[in-house]
């Protein structure tokens, strides 16, 4: 290999972060994403409202909502007209965002709006880690070139210009995916790695995972984690296979032919974690699932034997 | 825009996107504000080995008509947690100190008051003919009778 160290180290970067992909991929993560959100994931505005109205000032303001504050004065921006205006505004921009009309600044804008409600519900005390990942991935959506296919942005673009349908690879369309990755890598490596330090190898002992699943499936009405926490030696082998999960999942990254493995593991273990508990991790498997499709598309096409030519031509013409 | 400034700038956004996961690791102080930039040390606490219970807790609000309220998040306009660590969990230990403010919490905008706390527990226990569920004593708390249990 020719060049500086520098640029060989750039040549890498790029060659990890920007590969060639389809951009019809990155367009459908789009539209799961944008649709999980809006009819799956919405803010609840009742919940909102009521906050404002019993509380008068924050528990504990998030950053965002503090920066806002900062801005314009809480009593201003945080009453349930400002709210309610703010909610149908994100709703708006999120039809926009899902059929791909203005794409960019529609989904900048629901994003934008859907950090606000996350953080403003966070401000009261209470904070949970399902939504982070997946709200940084709806920003993520935004600053990538998500509108250039399946979207109306790309039809009005190709009538104008009387072009075909470009069906095009970009290197910019993987990116956000792989970011996904490499922040499940990390979460779960803290999760993991918390476990260990905090409790040692006690944590694998079966009764910790036993004492959570049956607090937290009998409060939930999970008949399958009461279950569960009735047996002894699944639960130590459910408590290895989580601290495995949690704390080796980031050797996908290094071993990207595997990666798809490491997450339908990741998939299976949050699917389990629901049914089990009623852990709703819900933006997770959506995640997990785009993912799995998604990061490396051409795995699913050298198992199954066959490429998908109408799905991905692009790959077959690279190949 | 070109295609390497378009790299570039996308390469900043990535590295401050995973690296404003660091922050909570180091500013221990504002680890619970900086959502979505979390600590994700989840159910970390182990248990030893002996018997698995757990507790089912919650608190009714009796008005002066007679009418019975679960105090729910909704109905108190707090989270969950807030609910548990505040009320819930303090009352359950005996600890009444809280019960007054959680009553005027609840008395803001009732026409009729609540008059009286009732904190109702269960404990179930896990043993090898199956879930054993027992009652705990009732915790009572009424303003007109000093230390009620």
């Amino acid at each position: 290999m020719s060049g500086t160290p520098t640029s060989r180290w750039v040549e890498r970067w790029n060659a990890y972060w920007f590969p060639a992909t389809p951009l019809l991929h990155l367009a459908i993560c789009r539209i799961v994403a944008v649709a999980t959100q809006l009819f799956w994931f919405p803010p609840d505005l009742g919940e909102h409202v009521n906050l404002l109205e019993k509380n008068p000032e924050f528990i504990e303001p998030q950053l965002i909502v503090r920066i806002i504050s900062a801005v314009m004065p809480a009593e201003v921006f945080f009453t349930p007209s400002v709210i309610t205006g703010l909610y149908w505004l994100t709703f708006a921009a999120g039809v926009l965002a899902l059929v791909g009309l203005f794409t960019r600044t529609s989904l900048f804008v629901f994003a934008a709006g859907t950090w606000i409600f996350v953080a403003h519900l966070f401000s009261y005390g209470d904070r949970h880690h399902t939504e982070a990942l997946f709200c940084i991935f709806l920003l993520l959506l935004a600053l990538a070139p998500s509108g250039d296919r399946l979207s109306v942005d790309a039809l009005i673009r190709r009538r104008r210009r009387r072009m075909r349908d470009p069906d095009g690879l970009s290197g910019m369309a993987v990116w956000p995916l792989k970011v996904m990755h490499v922040l499940f890598a990390l979460t779960y490596f803290s999760a993991g790695m918390s476990k260990l330090l905090h409790s040692g190898t006690r944590w694998l002992n079966g009764y910790t995972l036993r004492g959570h699943t049956f607090g937290d499936a009998l409060e939930r009405g999970h008949p399958l984690g009461i279950w569960l926490a009735q047996q002894h030696e699944l639960a130590v082998a459910l408590s290895v296979f989580t601290i495995l999960l949690e704390v080796f999942f980031f050797v996908s990254l290094f071993l990207p032919r595997f990666a798809p493995l490491f997450i339908a593991a990741a998939l299976a273990f949050q699917i389990g974690l629901y049914v089990s508990a009623g852990y709703d991790f819900f933006q997770h498997i959506v995640l997990l699932t785009l993912l799995l499709f998604f990061l490396r598309p051409e795995w699913w096409q050298s198992r199954l034997g066959r490429r998908v030519p109408d799905l991905t031509p692009e790959l077959s013409s690279r190949a | 825009m070109t295609g390497s400034r378009r790299r570039a700038l996308t390469s900043a956004v990535i590295v401050l996107v995973i690296g404003l996961h660091a922050v909570p690791v180091l500013y221990r102080n504002e680890r619970g504000t900086l959502w979505p930039f979390m600590q994700w040390s989840m159910y970390k606490n182990s248990r030893k080995a002996g018997p698995i219970d757990t507790r089912q807790r919650r608190i009714l609000a009796i008005s002066s008509r007679g009418v019975t309220d679960t105090v729910t998040p909704h109905l108190l306009g707090l989270s969950i947690t807030v609910l548990k660590q505040r009320y819930l969990v303090p009352m359950a230990t005996g600890d009444l100190s809280p019960a007054p403010e959680l009553m005027q919490r609840l008395n803001r905008d009732r026409a009729d008051p609540v008059v009286e706390l009732r904190l109702e527990s269960e404990t179930y226990t896990i043993t090898d003919t199956g879930i054993v569920r027992t009652n705990d004593p009732v915790v009572v708390y009424r303003p007109d009778v000093a230390g009620s249990r």
